[in-house]
This record gives structure tokens, C-alpha cells and sequence, in this order.
């Protein structure tokens, strides 16, 4: 569903991805872990056409959506208004399909999305992007700053949404324990360049991995 | 005492005009970013085109629309100029647009000279509360109105003018979702070439138009706009309403050689107590 | 050495041109050599203080004012000369205190207002003649020689030009003036790292307005008459063009800016008064001229003409990215 193939992206003459080569198929969850600046959102940001490659080539089988980092709403617009404004491209305006998803953004439409506490915000960032009715879904940053129990509950409905409905997710995250639990498959990211990847298993197992994303549990 | 009223009147006809020009200058503002220099170019396109039409035996009414149209034509052309070109800034774009103005004083002068045209409008006057009041004058007050309503229902109501004001609000978001914002900016561009052709149809019977009227129109406009700080329409229409019955009163009280300085004057102070107060927020949260 | 040499070349043919140029051509490089002066503070400015102004002929207008008003007054034209600098860079430290704290867009509205209103003051205030202006100014002396020549005019003019390059040449490469280069990229940066941001750029502003002040008193004394019509919006647009044809904050791109503008607009103005021309052409020309002009370089070589020009040579490296 995601191919991508020796993809380089750079800022002036800054490099943000070199030679980064991934896939994601139909209806797999892969998570992609990687520090601050890695190029993770670099990444994101590509596969949503939104950054231009310099070099190389990346391939979407289907719709694809994107959960940007940091939410990204429309602040002084309506919840209704945000959702709606995500079936741009799909042409579906009406939300209840996303309502019934998750019923609580059906209590929250009326409300401005700027004034919403951070997990109303990610499930509004999560509904916008169920909106384009994707085949793939790019979730940047999932739990950043969120409680534990408001990722627990998008992470469930990711799950589900995976498992039930095929849906094609990749899972930008620094919390690695998050990424291992949900995904079966996992690449690592550093300053541009992917330096591992794997079973989500084995690379929890990986001493390098362990010591930089896991807290250093095994030396 | 009907001096006064109608003073008032003529006034806020003027700063209904002014608001026009200012509300094309704010959506092309809030979409791109970009300050339009060649605002006052739409409404001068505009005006000359209702002149021609007219003399050319063209009934009212076709005249005006063809008019304005012109102007949201000349709006497109100016935007894919301005944003047409990928990372271009908005301050270049400015510059961008300020050549625009200036290109369009050649087309003006070869199509239509260098002298002052003017247009027939609704004739006779109306007497209100014993002020008389120039048909004119009310049809721009009244298309003024309508038309503010009519573009709070677009951009409020409307998908598309949701997506408008999506770009105004997050562009970056408006990019994930797969808004072209480019594509946007140049519809921007368009209605702010439509409102600056409709203050331009409207005003060419109440006061001459020539290639060089821009400068007074933007001006006057921006000075409106900086009122709401480039951003709020309803602010920016209180702001020319008060610009446009303050140099009407100044000039019916005799002091009409000093309306402008007093126009600009207030727009500089305007803008220096806006920066002012930006700078101590901006103090204060660092 | 190369760039010695070549210094030289450009400063003999300077020296050399008013003696072989007919009175006609002479006040083409007259007002050559003025704007020349005048973009070389726009480009400062813009180049060096990241500001636009789109009021630069304001100051202009205060240079040839003050240098009309004492020479009329029977001061010896020398001291207003020297008068009208200091004038205009006093003026724009007092309306520079309050408008610098404007950027982009509001300063660039803020100094096409100053314009229009020292403009339409001018036009109606009895000591500066109102509309008509001013009239029958002395010619330019010192003693009893006085200056007659239009040839004279150009060597005044010409000196000007280069005090003006000298002075900025120093400003730019002192260390205020390497501060400067940082300001125009990030304010912040500039602000944060302990740059004194609003005392150089109102520094800059002033100084280019005394390098407007001195163009305007040399011009009041060649025409020998201003007026408000002497100083149209148009005539700030114009230096905006040439600073950016030549490539903001470069001394020399200015004044290629300001060359090459002038010969254009001067060849057009010929082809426009050509029999069988439409009597508008000149001034058509001239402004789409202006227009696409500014519309091109600023969209296809925002770094400007000379920079575009000399970036081949292997020479000169240029840490801009």
C-alpha cells in the first residue's frame, strides 16, 4: 500500500531523508520510531504530498490520510466545520459515519476545536482524517502530551479500525512501547536514515534499540 | 441639522466604497498573506470598463456587471503574478503587486487615456428627515450591505468558503487535508478583484476615475483594513464607515484640503498603537 | 587587483563623460547620478535594515525644499547643500522614531503615507509655494564662482555618488554594519544575540535619508525650481526598482540599478517620441517599463542583477543561501 524507494527529501541544503527505503502492505500497522528531528515528520509530510521528493520514488495504493503532528485543526472553526473540511478531497461531507466511530465528537461538534483539551483535539485530528475515507493512515505523533488513558483509547480504536475494516496505519512514535504494542513491524529513523527495522519482537529485543527507546532496560 | 444628515450620509456612502476596496484587501489578506498593492487598480479596471460599456449604448446593469467582472478578471491575473510562483514571500509579492499597479497605468492609459471618465448612475435625489440624499449614495449603501451579508454567508456557510477561511486559518492544515492553497490564494485574489470592481462601478458616477485614482483608493482602503488588522472584515467596515463620514464632514465643514492627512494620519497612528501593544504581548509571553 | 583596476576604469569614465556629452545627454547623467545616489540608500535599507520604504521621495522633496528655501533666503547655496542632508536625516529620525516599530507591509504603507502627506502640505502651505512650487533658485556657487555649467553640475553630482558609495562602503563593513546583515535575515536572531535592532535600523533610515536629502538639494539647485509635481509616488517605486535591479544591499548594484533603469527608460522615451508615436507613449513605456521590470527581477532574480552577474566568477564567493 505505501512503497517508498530511496527517497531523499531536503530543506535548501539540508538533508532531511537520505535514502530512505520502506513499505507498508495492505491492511499491515508498521510503526516508524526515531528521536527528535529524525526526518519522521519529514516523512509524513512526503507521503502526504504535501513535501516534494528530490530524489526517488514513493508509491500510495489507495487514499491515503494524514494525522499530523501537533493536531493541526482548524482552531477558530466549528468541530463540525474540521470534519468536514477533511472529506475535502473524498468529497464526504457529512460526519456521521465519523460519529459513529466516535460517538463523542457527535457531542463536541458544536464546540470551537481550539478551545478543546488535547485528547478532544487528537480524536478531532482522528475524525478529520477518517473523513478523506482512507485506505491508509499516517498518525504522527500519536500520544504526544496526551494522557496515558486518552492514547489508550485512540490506540484502540486504531486498533480496531485495523483489524476490523483493513485499514493500511502508519504509526509515527517516539513511545516505542506504544509502537511495539500495537504494531507487528517496526522501522527505526535517525538523522535521515533508517538503522534498523524489523519484527516488532526482535527489535524490542535488540540491545541498541532497547537502550535508546525502551529507557535502557537491557545492556 | 439636515446639513449634519446628510453629511452622514454622503459619508457613509463613501465608506461603504472604501469598505469594499478594504474587505477585498482583508480576504486576499487572510488567505495568502499577501497584501494587495493593486487593490485600488480592480476598482479603477472596473470603473473605466462601466464607462466604456455605457458609452457604448450598453444597458445599465449588463454594463456593471461586465464591469466588475473585469475587476475579479484583473483580481486572477494580479494574483497568478503575486502567488503564481512557488516560495515567493509575501513582502515580495507585495512588490509583485505594486509592479502590477504600475503595469496597469500602461494598459489604462493606451485603452482609455489619461483624463478623468465618469459614468451615469441613478439620477435625482431622495429627501430623508429633510436631508437630501443622492440616489447614488443610497445604491452604494444599500449594494454595500448586500453584499457584506452575502460574503459572511459564503465564507461562514459555504463549503467552499470554508475551506477559504480554512486556508486563513492553518494553511499547513489546510495542505493535510488537501486543500490546494494555492489554488485558494488565486480565488482570493478573484473576489478581492470582484469587491474592488464593485466599489470601483459604484463610486465612477459620484467622482471621476482616472488611471491614478488607486493610490487615494488604496490607500484609503488600507487604512480602513489596518483597523481590523488586516484580518477582520467587520472591524474593517466600522473602520471605513468612520474614515469615510470623518472626510466627509471634514471637507462639507470646510477643512476638505486636509482629509487626506487626516486619513493617512490616522492610519499611521493606528497601525503604531497596534504594533505597540503587539510588542508588549509579545514581551510578555517570552 | 582585478577589481582595482576595474574600479579605476569606472571612475576615469565617470571623470571623462561630462567632458564629451552634449547638454541634453549631460541631464540624462545628472539625474542619473541622482537617483543613483538616492538608490544607493533604498538598497541600504532594504538590503542591510530588511525594511521597504516606499516613501524614499519624500525625503527627496525635503532635501530640495530646504536647499530651495535658505538659498531663496540668501544663504550661500554651499550651506544648504549641506543643510539639506542633515535636514532629511533629521526629519526621518523624527518620523522614523514612531514608524520603525512598524515592519513589512504596515512600514511600507507608513512611508507612502508620509509621502503623500508631506506632499499634499507642501501643495498648500504658502512658504513653500504651494502647488507652483518654487521658483527662479539661485544657481549653485561658492563665494562669488558661481556654477553654471551643466558639466559642473555632473562633477557635483558625480562627487556626491561617491561620498555617498564611501560612506555606505564604511558603514557596511564596520562591525554595526556586519550586525546589520544579520538584522536583515532575523530580527530575532539580531535582537537575541544583543544588537541594539531599533537604533540601527532607525541609524540606517536616517542615513539613507540624507542621501536623499543631498540628491534633493543638488537637484533644486540644477533645475533651479520644486514642487509637489517634482515628487510623484512614482518616483519612490522607481528607486524600489533600481535598488532591486541591482540586487539589494549591494553599493555597486545600486548604481548599475539606477543605469540601467535610466538608459532603458531614456532609449524608450526616444522610440516613444517618435513620429507617429501616440502622444501618451512616453509615459506608457516608461511605466510598463517600471512594471515588468520589478515584476521579473523580484519573481526570477531576487538577488538582483549585479549579484546574478558577478555570482559566475569564480572570484568572489558569496556565503548567501
Amino acid at each position: 500500500m505505501i512503497d517508498v524507494t530511496d527517497l531523499v527529501v531536503s530543506y535548501g541544503t539540508a538533508t532531511a531523508l537520505d535514502h530512505v527505503t520502506l513499505s507498508v502492505r495492505q491492511g499491515e500497522m508498521v510503526a516508524l520510531l526515531g528521536p527528535n528531528g529524525a526526518g519522521k515528520s519529514t516523512l509524513a509530510n512526503t507521503l502526504a504530498g504535501i513535501l516534494a521528493p528530490v530524489s526517488g520514488t514513493v508509491r500510495i495504493g489507495g487514499r491515503l490520510a494524514l494525522i499530523p503532528e501537533g493536531r493541526q485543526l482548524f482552531p477558530d472553526m466549528s468541530v463540525a466545520d474540521n470534519l468536514a473540511l477533511g472529506g475535502w478531497r473524498s468529497g464526504q461531507r457529512d460526519p456521521s459515519a465519523v460519529y459513529e466511530l466516535l460517538p463523542r465528537l457527535a457531542e463536541l461538534a458544536g464546540r470551537r476545536a481550539g478551545v478543546l483539551s488535547g485528547g478532544e483535539q487528537q480524536m478531532v485530528a482522528f475524525g478529520r482524517a477518517m473523513m478523506a475515507r482512507p485506505e491508509a493512515l499516517v498518525v504522527d505523533e500519536l500520544s504526544l502530551g496526551l494522557a496515558p488513558t486518552v492514547t489508550a483509547d485512540l490506540a484502540a480504536h486504531l486498533a480496531e479500525l485495523n483489524r476490523e475494516h483493513g485499514l493500511t496505519v502508519l504509526l509515527i512514535e517516539q513511545n516505542a512501547r506504544l509502537a511495539f504494542e500495537l504494531c507487528h513491524r517496526a522501522y527505526v529513523l535517525e538523522s535521515g536514515r533508517l538503522v534498523a527495522e524489523g519484527e516488532s519482537a526482535e527489535l524490542a529485543e535488540d540491545p541498541r534499540v532497547a537502550s535508546a527507546y525502551l529507557g535502557g532496560a537491557i545492556t | 441639522m439636515s446639513a449634519f444628515l446628510s453629511y452622514l450620509l454622503n459619508g457613509l456612502a463613501v465608506g461603504c466604497a472604501i469598505a469594499l476596496i478594504a474587505s477585498g484587501l482583508v480576504v486576499i489578506h487572510r488567505v495568502t498573506g499577501v497584501v494587495n498593492f493593486a487593490q485600488g487598480t480592480f476598482a479603477v479596471v472596473a470603473g473605466l470598463c462601466a464607462s466604456s460599456l455605457l458609452g457604448m449604448g450598453l444597458p445599465h446593469g449588463l454594463s456593471e456587471v461586465a464591469a466588475v467582472l473585469a475587476g475579479a478578471v484583473a483580481g486572477l491575473l494580479t494574483g497568478l503574478a503575486a502567488i503564481g510562483r512557488r516560495g515567493t514571500s509575501p513582502l515580495s509579492a507585495l512588490i509583485v503587486t505594486l509592479g502590477v499597479g504600475v503595469l496597469a497605468y500602461a494598459v489604462e492609459i493606451v485603452l482609455w487615456g489619461d483624463q478623468p471618465r465618469s459614468a451615469p448612475g441613478l439620477a435625482g435625489s431622495v429627501t430623508i428627515a429633510g436631508a437630501r440624499i443622492q440616489t447614488q449614495h443610497l445604491l452604494v449603501i444599500c449594494v454595500t450591505a448586500a453584499t457584506f451579508v452575502l460574503i459572511a454567508l459564503f465564507f461562514g456557510r459555504t463549503y467552499l468558503g470554508k475551506a477559504l477561511t480554512a486556508c486563513a486559518s492553518n494553511p499547513y492544515a489546510a495542505r493535510v487535508v488537501g486543500i490546494d492553497t494555492r489554488r485558494m490564494g488565486l480565488l482570493a485574489f478573484a473576489i478581492g478583484g470582484l469587491l474592488g470592481g464593485l466599489a470601483g462601478v459604484l463610486i465612477t458616477p459620484l467622482r471621476p476615475i482616472s488611471f491614478d485614482t488607486d493610490v487615494t483608493l488604496i490607500v484609503n482602503g488600507f487604512a480602513a483594513a489596518v483597523f481590523g488588522a488586516l484580518t477582520r472584515p467587520v472591524i474593517t467596515l466600522i473602520g471605513a464607515l468612520l474614515l469615510g463620514v470623518a472626510e466627509t464632514m471634514a471637507a462639507g465643514y470646510g477643512y476638505g484640503s486636509h482629509q487626506l492627512e487626516v486619513a493617512l494620519g490616522l492610519m499611521i497612528l493606528v497601525m503604531i498603537v497596534q504594533a505597540s501593544r503587539r510588542s508588549t504581548i509579545h514581551e510578555e509571553t517570552v | 587587483m582585478r577589481r582595482l583596476a576595474g574600479g579605476l576604469l569606472v571612475a576615469a569614465a565617470t571623470l571623462a563623460l561630462p567632458a564629451v556629452l552634449d547638454d541634453s545627454a549631460l541631464a540624462v547623467y545628472i539625474l542619473l547620478g541622482l537617483a543613483a545616489m538616492v538608490t544607493v540608500g533604498v538598497s541600504l535599507l532594504m538590503g542591510y535594515a530588511g525594511q521597504v520604504s516606499l516613501g524614499q521621495g519624500a525625503f527627496y522633496a525635503i532635501g530640495a525644499y530646504t536647499a530651495a528655501l535658505l538659498a531663496l533666503g540668501g544663504v550661500p547655496p554651499l550651506a544648504g547643500l549641506i543643510a539639506a542632508p542633515l535636514v532629511a536625516a533629521a526629519s526621518a529620525l523624527v518620523i522614523g522614531t514612531p514608524l520603525l516599530r512598524l515592519r513589512g507591509h504596515h512600514l511600507a504603507f507608513a512611508t507612502l503615507a508620509m509621502q503623500l502627506i508631506l506632499l499634499s502640505v507642501a501643495g498648500q502651505m504658502e512658504f513653500t509655494g504651494g502647488d507652483i512650487g518654487l521658483q527662479a533658485i539661485p544657481q549653485f556657487g561658492i563665494g562669488s564662482w558661481e556654477m553654471s555649467s551643466a558639466a559642473a553640475y555632473a562633477y557635483l553630482t558625480w562627487a556626491g555618488v561617491a561620498l555617498v558609495m564611501l560612506v555606505t562602503y564604511n558603514v557596511s563593513t564596520s562591525r554595526p554594519g556586519r550586525a546589520l546583515r544579520a538584522l536583515a535575515t532575523s530580527e530575532t536572531a539580531a535582537a537575541s544575540s544583543g544588537i541594539p535592532v531599533g537604533r540601527y535600523k532607525l541609524a540606517v533610515f536616517a542615513l539613507s535619508a540624507a542621501f536623499a536629502g543631498l540628491a534633493g538639494s543638488i537637484y533644486c539647485f540644477y533645475t533651479g525650481y520644486v514642487a509637489p509635481g517634482s515628487f510623484p509616488v512614482l518616483i519612490s517605486i522607481q528607486y524600489i526598482v533600481m535598488a532591486v535591479v541591482g540586487g539589494l544591499g549591494t553599493i555597486w548594484g545600486a548604481v548599475v540599478g539606477a543605469t540601467a533603469i535610466t538608459l532603458l527608460v531614456q532609449g524608450l522615451n526616444i522610440v516613444g517620441a517618435l513620429p507617429g508615436m501616440p502622444t501618451y507613449a512616453p509615459s506608457v513605456l516608461s511605466y510598463a517599463v517600471y512594471a515588468l521590470v520589478l515584476i521579473l527581477v523580484v519573481l526570477f532574480l531576487p538577488q538582483g542583477l549585479l549579484p546574478a552577474l558577478t555570482r559566475r566568477l569564480p572570484s568572489r564567493v558569496r556565503a548567501r543561501s
